[in-house]
């Protein structure tokens, strides 16, 4: 799919009026998904690297490529395995749509991921499926529309009505996410205690035990998957 | 530090931010109509459409509240537009804090010094936007392919059952780890996630019960609004 017909077959809907009813397969949908996805992402790409550019080269307050090379590889020590650990690990929830959706807007664990399971179970899909894939898709596009015009509305004139409220009650907004995350494991426990068992066992442990920052995620991930997976095998050998 | 906030806050700075907000509004509002033409194929009806928006919609508003709270600290340092536009992309509040003070740093000063000069916020830029440019070219270059390996799979019926079952445990797993980071930090988060973890099948006993399915859809928003009352109390 070239840019030039798919932005075209897209403005053509759109001058006849039909694109809200057009239907498409989920084959489609993907073929979309990976179009729109990326020149979004390129695009916020290209517009985040003008602002230092500009910066250095336009108003001529470049620091030196030794210094900028000197705080990225210091940055990039600790953020650099997330880089790939992090889509990779995803993954498997978010599926094609909800990758180029959380990995643009940001805030996957705390607020695309929770929304996008609580909207599946809402509907009744499940993770790994297509319908989940769509009803994830939705509820993080919601999820992000809002958190951004959110953010928006606060930095353009909001702000000083945050800095107005009592100390006490902004300290405790850092309970927002043991909330959630203690209420996203309850949920899905319900349906598979067991495997909230395990994954909370893992949890403490990659957390508490000697394992590396960057690897803790992916680690919990993958152990979790892998004793689940084996604990199901087992339990279909018995019945059969 | 004066003459770095105004360059900072400068209009230039704006516009630039305000195309990097726009597309993430646009990429969005992009997946939601797709996702909406898609719908009938996996069998998802108009009212169950809306209910996924609307649950993402309410879901996002706490977690949206407790970012922005956090990403005001981030203003004072390097300005309005640069923290919009860095807050409103992957990266949160704290590790981009961690990404300009690296960065100040490297050219010598600490961020949010007087000596902070128009060039260490400079480099503090370039930090940060390297820094999380990783994810996103990562996303865009590689997401086709796990795509593909997935859809390779996907061709065996019991494949998908598997397939079904690993993004469960997958999605138990990656809350496991989160919910285990915020438990070490103290009792206080501990207390929050156990109540949390209680209330929560409550919510959802209730929203059955009484064929209250827009329960279902607050479940997270109330979710949160007990933690932070729990948390209030406990501070």
């Amino acid at each position: 799919m070239t840019i030039s017909n798919e932005v075209e077959s897209e403005v053509v809907e759109q001058v006849q009026g039909k694109a809200a009813d057009n239907a498409i397969d989920f084959e489609t949908f993907h073929e979309k998904s990976h179009f729109w996805g990326r020149l979004t992402i390129w695009s916020v790409i290209i517009f985040t690297m003008s602002l230092p550019l500009y910066l250095s080269f336009g108003l001529g307050f470049h620091p030196g490529w030794s210094s900028i090379l000197a705080g990225f590889m210091a940055y990039a020590a600790i953020v650099a395995f997330v880089w790939v650990i992090e889509p990779i690990s995803y993954y498997p929830t978010l599926g094609v749509s909800g990758t180029y959706l959380a990995f643009l807007t940001g805030n996957i664990g705390n607020m695309c991921l929770p929304s996008a399971s609580i909207a599946q179970s809402v509907v009744g899909a499940e993770p790994g499926t297509r319908k989940g894939e769509i009803t994830a898709t939705l509820a993080i596009s919601a999820a992000s529309i809002v958190n951004t015009v959110f953010l928006l509305f606060v930095i353009l004139g909001g702000s000083y009505l945050i800095t107005m409220m009592p100390d006490s009650l902004t300290a405790a907004f850092k309970f927002v996410l043991p909330a959630i995350f203690g209420g996203v494991i309850a949920q899905f426990a319900l349906q598979k205690p067991l495997w909230g068992v395990i994954g909370i066992a893992f949890g403490l442990f990659v957390n508490l035990g000697p394992v590396p920052r960057p690897l803790q995620t992916f680690l919990c991930i993958l152990g979790t998957v892998v004793v689940c997976m084996l604990l199901e095998k087992m339990k279909n050998k018995k019945t059969a | 530090m004066i003459e770095t906030m105004k360059v900072a806050n400068s209009f230039p700075m704006w516009i630039i931010a305000m195309l990097v907000v726009g597309t993430v509004i646009f990429q969005a509002v992009m997946f939601i109509r797709i996702a909406s033409r898609a719908s009938a194929d996996v069998g998802l009806t108009k009212s169950e459409v809306r209910a996924a928006v609307r649950t993402g919609a309410i879901s996002s508003l706490g977690p949206s509240f407790a970012i922005i709270i956090v990403a005001i600290s981030l203003i004072t340092f390097i300005g309005n537009p640069v923290t919009l536009m860095r807050i409103g992309i992957v990266g949160s509040a704290p590790i981009e804090t961690v990404g300009a003070s690296l960065g100040a740093q490297a050219a010598g000063v600490d961020l949010g010094s007087p000596e902070f000069s128009p060039q260490a916020f400079t480099n503090a830029v370039w930090v940060m936007t390297l820094g999380g440019m990783g994810w996103l070219l990562f996303t865009a270059l590689f997401t086709k392919s796990l795509g593909k390996m997935e859809a390779k799979v996907a061709k065996k019926k019991s494949n998908v059952t598997l397939m079904k079952a690993v993004s469960t445990a997958a999605m138990i797993g990656a809350f496991s780890y989160l919910g285990g980071s915020e438990m070490v930090k103290g009792v206080n988060e501990s207390i929050v996630f156990v109540v949390a973890f209680l209330v929560m099948p409550v919510i959802l006993w209730a929203s059955n019960r009484f064929k209250a399915s827009w329960l279902k859809e607050w479940s997270l928003g109330l979710i949160i609004v007990v933690g932070i009352s729990v948390g209030y109390l406990l501070l």
